[in-house]
């Protein structure tokens, strides 16, 4: 085995984690080249100092408070959720009850109705294009958690 | 009697091959369980899933991101969006390798925003060291020894390459053996053995004024 591909089966052999045929063509190669068998020994020393290293825990106060912060985002974005729905069905429902009354009144001139009815198909378009590009905005803004 | 010893010893590899295999499939089993009740609105089952992984999940956003208040809120962000995403869930697989990829995500976006935020305050003259002191990825009450070799190991893991500091953190602080790794990375075994090789390579080089 060329001293490149045996490199990647070092970390195997160090972890613990070879075949048993590897193993011995990793343990004679090493014994064969000089620079491999350096390399070896400072991937041991590293991995010496990695596993002392330890990080330290939380405090059982945040971990009991763990799953009750999980529970409370997920009730929030489902009330959340429901009332927008909601308010959006009311919404819909009363612009329809008032064109619909409006537009069938024979009171009003054929030319208010037209009027107030591309008014409001406009002021709709207009307000559906920017709630999408400032959705859009917000999605690929790269500075959009930047507090200013 | 060499032959009797052979026999033995591959009769006790099969053994403890078939009691590895027996606990991965109950674990397995136990989350798929676990999500299936989920799915049907049972919060019980949701919270045996969030007890059960919350530790590994903060402990690698903390390997990743450096920072503990992060970490424990985008370990409970990836949680979150396993339950509101847990129909796209294809339980064929194993559930803690889909977590980790939302996990992971996360943690990478996380990072993007803050380099960005940094370079955003650089640019504009401000001491971006003063905004970012609580975000630093040297927080001292990370580590459990607060030694200098430790601190400056720290340091250096942080600075890698994010694809070389997620397979330093899965196998050092997480100990997970390469079979897991892949799975969890979606990438062939060789591959996990030549990045670890690479990142570690790159860690020697960055601490070998200590090492040595």
């Amino acid at each position: 085995m060329k001293c490149e591909e045996i490199k990647p089966y070092l970390m195997a052999y160090l972890d613990g984690e070879i075949e048993h045929e590897k193993k011995l063509e990793i343990e004679k190669h090493l014994t064969e080249c000089e620079n491999c068998r350096k390399e070896y020994q400072s991937f041991v020393k590293l991995k010496e100092v990695t596993d002392k290293m330890k990080l330290a825990d939380l405090s059982d106060q945040l971990w009991a408070g763990y799953w009750k912060g999980i529970y409370r985002r997920i009730e929030r974005g489902a009330g959340w959720m429901f009332l927008s729905i909601g308010a959006i069905i009311l919404l819909a429902f009363g612009a329809y009850q008032f064109f619909k009354e409006f537009l069938a009144d024979p009171n009003i001139s054929l030319i208010i109705k037209v009027g107030v009815s591309t008014l409001s198909l406009g002021i709709i378009i207009l307000l559906v294009s920017i709630i999408r590009e400032r959705l859009f905005l917000f999605k690929t803004s790269r500075y959009r958690e930047v507090e200013r | 009697m060499k032959n009797n010893y052979l026999r033995e010893s591959s009769s006790a590899l099969n053994r403890f091959k078939t009691e590895v295999y027996i606990n991965k499939r109950k674990e397995m089993d136990e989350d798929q369980e676990l999500i299936i009740q989920s799915k049907k609105g049972k919060m019980k089952a949701f919270q045996k899933l969030v007890e059960k992984y919350k530790r590994t999940a903060f402990f690698i956003a903390l390997g990743l991101v450096g920072n503990r208040d992060d970490a424990y809120d985008l370990s409970q962000e990836a949680f979150i969006r396993v339950y509101t995403g847990m129909g796209k869930f294809n339980p064929r697989y194993k559930f803690f390798s889909w977590f980790y990829a939302i996990l992971s995500n996360l943690c990478k976006n996380h990072l993007r925003s803050r380099q960005v935020k940094e370079n955003y305050l650089k640019n504009r003259g401000a001491d971006a060291d003063a905004n970012n002191r609580e975000k630093t990825p040297l927080a001292p009450d990370v580590m459990l020894e607060k030694d200098e070799m430790s601190k400056r190991l720290w340091e250096e893991i942080q600075k890698l390459p994010y694809e070389f500091k997620e397979i330093i953190i899965l196998k050092h602080f997480q100990g997970f053996p390469y079979k897991r790794i892949s799975e969890m990375l979606n990438i062939p075994m060789g591959t996990v053995m030549s990045r670890l090789y690479y990142a570690r390579k790159k860690l020697k080089e960055n601490l070998k004024d200590i090492l040595n």
